[in-house]
């Protein structure tokens, strides 16, 4: 037998193919392994610079404000009420931030979706361990958590900041505690409602360009048609016009999670329908968006 | 989940693997590969693929037939990519469509089209589809160094893929379909614009992959050169209809063509054989003999001597499966074999 010393130091062995024994986790392992890959996408991470400008901008636009309470509670805490300040207000917050949201879906959703189209690579995911309603959901998922980060964190922050700044932080906890759920039942509603929406015309559109404005054009258009026709046709049925306007939906659910009455001058407040109904709407408009995208990808040649 | 298990399907490596054996413990025949009854596909009035009944064992297995005759339907039937109008397609015993993701963890598939994002590297990118195929992410990167060994990629597999030439990039989609050790390889098409010493080695790799790795391949090519080199069975499909399933060994069955080479001029050799009322044609410095008997082949070896001559080459021909495929050519052995 060679002694060991006598062995020739570094050789290279080529150890030939070695067959797999190891588990295999199936379809939820491999669902899980694209909604973390796809909401690493959303923003850009394992991808180029170029490629994470965009979603980490605007990312940092919708925590601007959160970032300035923050600072004003650090640098002159107790000198201002927060809730006096409107730009502090948790319900005025979506709103404030609503086109960042819509411009950061229209940046990010064609990347998300379109791109394996553009680049046939959807093939090769319907020909592993999924079935096509799963690439759906993942996508979807994986949006809706990156809407999440940056509705909910920022809201979350200020609510921090609010309670740091106030005169007794624990007697503000009392009193506010009941914003941690209608800020997150807010930001889960109006991320589900503006993802799907996005995903729905990023699917359809694989082109980039062509997605990124029509995704602007959904959340503005629509907008602009429904406040138009509110303004002309009869309340009775005009009211309900607004229930087509992802902007006001996206206002009106808000308020009513924090149990806010709207502006008296603004439309919401002539429309004058209860809450609830535009919770309801945005759940309703989600489940057909996510119809319409299950069978957009059910009917999509690979 | 019980059912993902990865016994299920272990007969793969027994077959192929070093230890390959042709028959299971208990002396049975192989399982069968892939079965489909009556499998039809249509596209509005368009059928394309009416009524395949097919019966296949492991191996390496051509699908040959003209652009449109069906085959990429097959496989896209074969993978649960698309849904069969009527009748049932099996894969390693499983319903293709109705187990599709449980199936296509040990299933691999390299589209003919370009199908690679370009902003990745194929490190990543292969990672990522090993685990979408169901492996776990510490395996699937070991994994994915592996293969990309395997295949040919080295330092370049770092790099973003928009710069990848295109053997760089059927070589990364190969691996892609091998990373998760899959138990059958789908490859359509797999040469594709690939210079000669690229299909040379792409075709040495699919080779190896179905004789050294022990994994089924089923192989789509336009080109019967490339299916005659590298497979052992053979399935032709036209206008959507099983034309033939036979063993490649048929199909290129010896012939009486006996090709003779020396080391020096053949005429000595050439007049010698004559004289025995052999008829010899001559090519180049090949003489092309009609063998009757093996009674020639002592007379070649007796004459060599005797003229003292080094015998360079004595080869059978064999049928091309070229030939096979004119028009014109009769296919009598084969329709015997035709299943």
């Amino acid at each position: 037998m060679t002694p060991v010393a006598d062995a020739p130091a570094g050789a290279i062995y080529d150890i030939g193919y070695q067959r797999y024994e190891g588990a295999r986790l199936g379809r939820r392992h491999a669902i899980w392994a694209l909604y973390i890959h796809s909401l690493r996408s959303v923003f850009g991470i394992g991808r180029s610079l170029s490629s994470k400008v965009g979603p980490m901008g605007l990312a940092v636009i919708a925590f601007i404000p959160a970032i300035v309470r923050l600072g004003i509670s650090a640098i002159v805490p107790e000198e201002i009420a927060p809730e006096e300040i409107g730009l502090f207000r948790p319900e005025g917050y979506y709103v404030m931030i609503e086109i960042v949201l819509a411009i950061f879906c229209a940046v990010v959703a064609p990347e998300l979706v379109g791109r394996d189209q553009r680049t046939q690579t959807l093939t090769l995911y319907f020909s592993r361990a999924l079935r096509r309603q799963d690439y759906a959901l993942a996508k979807f998922a994986a949006l809706t958590t990156g809407m999440l980060a940056i509705t909910a964190i920022p809201q979350i922050m200020m609510f921090t900041g609010n309670s740091l700044a106030a005169n007794n932080f624990f007697d503000y906890l009392q009193d506010k505690w009941t914003d941690l759920p209608a800020i997150l039942g807010s930001a889960i509603l109006l991320s589900c409602l503006i993802s799907s929406i996005s995903l729905v015309i990023a699917a359809q559109m694989p082109r980039r360009a062509y997605s990124t404005v029509g995704i602007i054009a959904a959340f503005l258009l629509t907008s602009i048609i429904a406040a138009s026709i509110f303004e002309v046709v009869d309340q009775n049925i005009g009211r309900f016009v607004l229930l087509f306007s992802p902007f006001e939906v996206l206002e009106g659910l808000t308020l009513w999670f924090f149990d806010v009455a709207p502006d008296p001058d603004s439309q919401l407040a002539v429309a004058n329908l209860p809450g609830a109904v535009y919770a309801i709407d945005a759940v309703l408009v989600t489940l057909l968006m996510l119809a319409l995208l299950f069978r957009r990808y059910e009917k999509i040649s690979p | 989940m019980a059912s993902y298990g990865p016994p299920v399907y272990n007969w793969g490596a027994a077959r192929f693997g070093p230890h390959a054996q042709p028959q299971d413990k208990n002396g049975s025949p192989g399982l069968t590969l892939i079965r489909t009854v009556g499998l039809t596909k249509r596209y509005g009035t368009v059928t394309a693929l009416d009524g395949l009944d097919l019966e296949l064992e492991s191996g390496i297995i051509g699908l040959v037939g003209a652009n449109g005759a069906g085959k990429s339907t097959l496989i896209k039937l074969l993978l649960g990519l698309v849904e069969p109008t009527s009748g049932l397609g099996e894969v390693m015993g499983r319903d293709v469509f109705s187990q599709g993701p449980e199936l296509r963890q040990f299933v691999g598939y390299m589209p003919e089209h370009d199908c690679l994002p370009t902003d990745v590297s194929a490190t990543e990118f292969v990672a990522h589809m090993a685990q979408i195929s169901g492996l776990p992410r510490a395996a699937a990167r070991e994994r994915t160094a592996e293969t990309l060994r395997h295949v040919g990629l080295f330092e370049e597999r770092y790099r973003e893929m928009r710069g990848y030439s295109t053997g760089m990039k059927q070589r990364v989609k190969l691996a892609q379909a091998l990373v998760h050790d899959p138990q059958l390889m789908l490859l359509d098409e797999p040469t594709n614009g690939l210079d000669p010493e690229g299909r040379e080695e792409m075709l040495r790799l699919i080779r190896r992959i179905g004789s050294e790795f022990g994994i089924a391949v089923i192989l789509s090519s336009h080109l019967l050169s490339e299916i005659e080199r590298v497979c052992d069975h053979l399935v032709e499909i036209e206008d959507g209809r099983l034309v033939r399933s036979v063993p490649m060994t048929v199909l290129t069955a010896p012939t009486h063509d006996l090709t003779v080479e020396v080391d020096s001029d053949g005429g000595q050799l050439a007049d010698r054989l004559r004289e025995h009322g052999v008829t010899v044609s001559s090519n180049g410095r090949f003489l092309l003999l009609q063998q009757e008997d093996d009674a020639l082949l002592d007379l070649i070896r007796d004459s060599v001597v005797d003229l003292g001559l080094g015998l360079v080459r004595l080869e059978q021909g064999r049928r091309r499966l070229e030939e096979l495929f004119q028009p014109q050519a009769t296919l009598e052995d084969e329709d015997d074999s035709r299943g």
